[in-house]
């Protein structure tokens, strides 16, 4: 028995697996006994980005006020001794690890929010989560909180509070993908005015930093926040894989989900949840960079071609836009450097009228 | 005596409601001036505000009074009327009841224009720069109205509010990006961008106002086309109303009363969004009532928000425009929640 061909028997579930009910487009890759079905263009796309993000970050780190040649930067990233130490591994290290991180976090967050609302525009930057976490954060950074370790709590308590607001205004028997959108925009709009108001009542030099801050920008950013977003990411990660499955089961329909026994309920909210929870760290982290959220995603699922928003790509991208992002608002106006948040909006906004123009705002979902 | 009574002309208890409402409206507008006079960091007695408006004196109640309050109230009143006829003509000619200058990236296109005549073209005067108002305020209300009346469904209430938040994020970067690059306008714009009445002064009502009555007869002109236009667009064709000069005079008084409102006191939030409901509620839905009627009201929801803002906090102010923006979100859901906004 155990020597014979899978191929042997067509009724066998084994066989099933790897001839005939293979999709179209996977690839099967085996390690032992274990054995995954693999999105071809996906794994290309995430190859592709993984190589991009390198380059990217390899840049990042050798170009500045002054050019560190790649070898050195190298060695500071490895922790050997180098003579580019300070520029390197004190300045430019820790600020592409904070938008790295960030950016991934703004990936996954839009990508878990559009796939539930089945709405491109659902996007946390626009909806208020973002508005609410900034609101929070330069909240307790005009009333005096300098740590940095309670900032994500505070940032993530506003996003939550945000979101929750939002959907609870929203409710009304079901939940509206438009109505959800309009109170959301509305609420962004009135979250940013409570923030211009603690930047009005703040000292002058705490609403200096915050304004800079609120534009979305890595300027200055240090260990201090690459360490705590860290760690709260690293927590986050059994949620994220989670969600990677779970998110299938949502874009069936109701009864299907019932009928395989699945709480979409329950599923949809914990997927809620941790889109909130994603953004909102990456806005106590980096400020609000707008529009990573919305547009990492779609770049994602356009790269991929999966009817699902690839999580892992949407990472990718989100990293890869905010890194490349900031290197070219740290170059390209020198010596004045422009918020990374300026050019993704820049960016960003453009391709969210193009959306509105092609009609696909689901303002019918 | 008639044997009919024409339909179209309302009837006697109507027009008892009309008048009875915009007699109600005129004194609420007198007692926010009162109030907006009288509460602040120094109290004046009502008696006091009136004994310093009308004879001259040197104590210090008439001092504050007469050179800080007054030209305040003034703006308040102007900003507010201007902001409320804005809104009102907006939701008429897009038929949009979440129409606002605000909410459509009008308001920030007013800022871009202030923004970049401070720091770029180096013009430090209203009278100057709010013409740099009024083409950034028309460049963005032409882009978000082209953007939400292309694709699917036409400029649904949806879509315009889209293409507004993603108009007005673009500006605001633009903004960001001439404040990172040119520090030194940061402090001239940091109060302003909140949308404030405080420390302004008598020469910036003296300056706006050729505007405003400008913008308010360009609205008035209209009211009778936004009528017609309100039946819908082919009726308002058939009633023989040129719907394309409707909307293209209308929106040139709604921008002008933008851009001069938010030179003057930055942009405020919502105002024009809330103010015209209310106005319909309470005088019915005939323009030639509704603009009077919002730009009475305007005032009093925005010098009332003013007076709010200067106590609830003991230390300082909170600027009129955050105010709005809290008072206006409750409207904003309530007119999403209702059928109205058919999405």
């Amino acid at each position: 028995m155990s020597a014979t061909s899978p191929t042997a028997a067509p009724g066998k579930p084994a066989a099933r697996a790897h001839a005939g009910a293979r999709p179209v487009g996977y690839a099967l890759v085996r390690a032992g006994r274990a054995s995954f079905l693999v999105h071809r263009r996906g794994a290309a796309a995430a190859v592709g980005l993984t190589v991009l993000l390198a380059a990217a970050c390899l840049t990042y780190l050798c170009v500045g006020t002054s050019l560190t040649p790649p070898g050195e930067a190298l060695k500071v990233l490895f922790g050997l001794p180098s003579a580019e130490e300070l520029t390197v591994g004190t300045f430019r290290l820790p600020r592409m690890t904070v938008g790295l991180l960030a950016g991934a976090a703004f990936g996954v967050a839009g990508a878990l929010v559009q796939t539930l609302a089945r709405n491109p525009l659902a996007s946390p930057d626009v909806i208020g989560v973002s508005q609410g976490a900034s609101a929070a954060t330069v909240g307790a950074m005009t009333f005096g909180v300098t740590s940095y370790a309670v900032m994500p709590y505070v940032s993530v308590a506003g996003g939550l509070l945000a979101a929750l607001l939002g959907w609870a205004f929203a409710w009304r028997g079901g939940l509206k993908a438009a109505r959800f959108v309009l109170i959301g925009i509305g609420f962004a709009v009135a979250l940013r005015s409570v923030t211009q108001l603690f930047l009005t009542k703040g000292d002058y030099l705490v609403a200096q930093q915050a304004k800079v801050w609120m534009t979305g920008s890595l300027n200055g950013r240090g260990w201090a926040e690459a360490v705590p977003l860290a760690w709260v990411l690293l927590a986050l990660l059994p949620g994220v894989c989670w969600a990677a499955r779970a998110q299938r089961t949502v874009a069936t329909d109701d009864d299907t989900a019932t009928a395989l026994g699945v709480r979409l309920g329950r599923v949809r909210l914990g997927l809620a949840l941790l889109g909130v929870v994603l953004a909102s760290v990456a806005t106590g982290a980096a400020g609000p960079v707008d529009f990573v959220a919305l547009l990492a995603p779609q770049i994602a699922r356009r790269l991929t071609r999966t009817a699902q928003i690839p999580l892992l790509c949407s990472a990718l991208t989100g990293a890869l836009v905010v890194v490349v992002a900031d290197l070219l608002g740290r170059k390209l106006f020198e010596p004045t450097e422009l918020p990374v948040g300026v050019l993704t909006a820049a960016v960003g906004a453009p391709y969210l009228i193009w959306l509105i123009m092609r009609g696909r705002t689901g303002g019918t979902a | 005596m008639p044997a009919a009574v024409p339909t179209s002309s309302p009837g006697p208890s109507t027009v008892r409601r009309r008048v009875g409402w915009t007699a109600a409206a005129v004194v609420a507008l007198l007692a926010a001036v009162l109030l907006s006079l009288a509460v602040g960091a120094r109290p004046v007695a009502p008696g006091h505000v009136l004994h310093a408006l009308f004879h001259d004196g040197t104590d210090a109640d008439t001092a504050v009074v007469r050179t800080m309050r007054v030209p305040r109230t003034l703006v308040g009143l102007m900003v507010g009327a201007a902001l409320a006829m804005a809104g009102t003509v907006l939701q008429g000619i897009t038929r949009n009841p979440i129409a606002d200058p605000g909410v459509l990236g009008i308001s920030q296109g007013a800022a871009v224009g202030v923004v970049l005549a401070i720091a770029v073209a180096g013009v430090h005067t209203l009278t100057g720069y709010v013409w740099f108002a009024f083409a950034g305020a028309a460049a963005a209300g032409v882009a978000v109205y082209a953007v939400a009346t292309r694709g699917r469904g036409g400029a649904s209430p949806v879509k315009l509010a889209l293409a507004g938040a993603a108009v007005h994020a673009l500006l605001v970067s633009v903004v960001n990006g001439v404040l990172t690059t040119r520090a030194s306008a940061l402090d001239e714009f940091r109060f302003w961008q909140v949308g404030s009445l405080a420390g302004r002064d008598g020469a910036i009502a003296a300056q706006i106002w050729p505007f405003l009555l400008a913008g308010t007869v360009l609205v008035l002109a209209v009211a009778r086309g936004l009528d017609a236009l309100a039946l819908g667009e082919d009726v308002a064709r058939g009633l023989g109303s040129n719907v394309g000069a409707v909307r293209i005079v209308g929106g040139l008084g709604a921008v002008v009363l933008t851009g001069a409102g938010v030179a003057a006191a930055g942009p405020i939030a919502f105002l024009g969004l809330a103010v015209p409901h209310l106005a319909r509620a309470l005088v019915g839905t005939s323009h030639r009532w509704v603009l009077p009627t919002a730009a009475l009201l305007g005032p009093v929801i925005l010098l009332g928000a003013d007076v709010a803002g200067r106590v609830v906090f003991a230390e300082g102010e909170v600027p009129a425009g955050v105010m709005t923006a809290l008072i206006g979100v409750p409207f904003l859901v309530a007119m999403v929640r209702r059928k109205a906004v058919a999405a």
